[in-house]
């Protein structure tokens, strides 16, 4: 069942043009979305969460439009906008203390839960923080009100291996709970480790949006991983 | 109250916003123009936005599970709550100066304009030009607040000037009045001064809301 149907999202900045992006993001799987650095990736996010404002295109969530629904369906939304410094000098705990206010679905066991997988210390103030860390904080905030999607954007950059590894299996643990789970990263292997689906964007234009089977199965070359295949694919955009 | 007031005054407000509201007791000091004292609760209210745009409060704020012009209303709200304890000093402080201490010399001789109601109507006025030009000039951008405070302050000063200098043009010294003199001028100056606040401050809001709705963050 799709929670989020993007179609023919665009927007245009003076020296960049996010060009009719299209994709579904699904429940109970999870749904790596790759692109190299400036492709696009944050912008897509920002838009799908209204943060700007798309020149053309749709989002529904729930299959109702965000636009007009907003404060309704942010409530099912968890998100997380990479190494993002939210008040750095006031305590988790303080910040936790308010936003858990926002949300009738707040889980204080699941609060303490991640709390304690993440290692943090709700004493600590954010600019106290590692920037992986950083990233455990937004994730923390995203994963305690019961979301139906996540939706984040570089998760697991600055986290280190044992980290990422950890992330990855919350991330199927949650699938397996029936939420869908959107991660933009670079990192490939994140992708081959936990991906079920996979969108693929370069340079502001959708290249595939599928299963992760059925993109290798229709773009690799002589048994190539999917790593092989991103950069081959990226030096064949880049010699165009 | 309402989350996002709590949110603004618990997460994003400068402890500065609230010291500063002491400068409501200037009405009490001689010799000195009372009105720069509702100027610097509001040099008080620019710091918190200074603290707040360091934290991505705003980005933060609209990724909540509440529709945009909410975040325009937390900021709104905070900023009246301001200048609401503000006034209330100031009014306080204008009760005890025109009452107990009435046969003060220090009051008597007061060479620059008295903390009368006229006074505090003015005073309403200036915090009507904050909300206006720096409140609804910060959400053109959600960003930029040194031009907004920059016009502010101009405005703000001048209008402490005129304030200042009126009553000594023939025929307006009846705006400083001392005391309970003139009691029926004062108050409709009071009143004036509470009808612009509010309806600039309406006016302002409905702007911020729209601009605030076109801008990407």
């Amino acid at each position: 069942m799709s929670i989020v149907e993007v179609r023919n999202l665009t927007k245009e900045y003076p020296s960049f043009v996010l060009k009719d992006v299209s994709f579904n993001i699904e429940a109970s799987r999870i749904t790596g979305f790759i692109g190299r650095n400036g492709s696009g990736k944050t912008t897509t996010i920002k838009a799908i969460l209204n943060l700007i404002h798309a020149n053309g295109g749709t989002v529904n969530y729930f299959g109702k439009p965000l636009i007009g629904n907003e404060t309704e369906i942010k409530k099912h939304i968890g998100y997380s906008t990479g190494v993002v410094n939210w008040y750095p000098r006031k305590k988790i705990a303080d910040i936790v203390a308010i936003v858990k206010r926002f949300y009738d679905t707040w889980d204080d066991e699941a609060y303490r839960k991640y709390l304690n997988m993440f290692k943090l210390d709700p004493q600590k103030a954010p600019m106290e923080l590692s920037e992986g860390m950083k990233v455990k904080f937004n994730l923390l905030i995203a994963l305690s009100h019961k979301a139906e999607v996540l939706i984040l954007d570089e998760p697991t950059s600055g986290l280190d291996p044992f980290s990422r590894s950890e992330l990855l299996d919350v991330f199927d643990e949650l699938k397996r709970d029936g939420v869908a789970v959107f991660f933009s990263t670079h990192i490939i292997s994140d992708i081959e480790k936990c991906a079920d689906d996979i969108v693929y964007i370069s340079e502001g234009k959708l290249v595939a949006a599928t299963s992760k089977e059925d993109f290798i199965e229709k773009f690799s070359q002589a048994g190539e991983s999917l790593e092989d295949i991103m950069l081959r694919m990226e030096r064949g955009i880049d010699h165009e | 109250m309402s989350n996002i007031l709590l949110k603004e005054m618990k997460l994003s407000a400068s402890p500065l916003a609230y010291i500063f509201i002491l400068f409501g007791l200037m009405f009490f000091l001689p010799g000195y123009p009372v009105l720069c004292g509702a100027f610097f609760v509001t040099l008080g209210i620019f710091q918190s936005f200074q603290t707040a745009r360091e934290a991505n409060d705003i980005v933060f704020s609209a990724l909540l599970p509440i529709a945009k012009k909410d975040v325009v209303k937390g900021k709104f709200l905070f900023v009246c709550m301001i200048e609401a304890c503000a006034l209330i000093l100031m009014a306080i402080s204008m009760i005890i100066r025109m009452t107990f201490f009435l046969d003060s010399p220090v009051y008597q001789n007061n060479a620059l304009m008295n903390a009368n109601l006229f006074a505090l109507g003015v005073a309403f006025l200036i915090f009507g030009l904050f909300n206006l030009i720096f409140l609804a000039g910060f959400f053109k951008t959600a960003y930029n607040i040194g031009r907004p405070f920059i016009i502010y302050i101009v405005a703000a000063f001048l209008t402490i000037g005129v304030a200042e200098a009126l009553h000594h043009f023939p025929g307006l010294e009846p705006l400083n009045a001392f005391g309970t003199d003139h009691m029926g001028l004062q108050l409709i100056l009071l009143a004036a001064g509470i009808i612009s606040y509010i309806i600039i401050t309406v006016l302002a809001y409905k702007k911020a809301c729209r601009d605030f709705e076109k801008i990407d963050l």
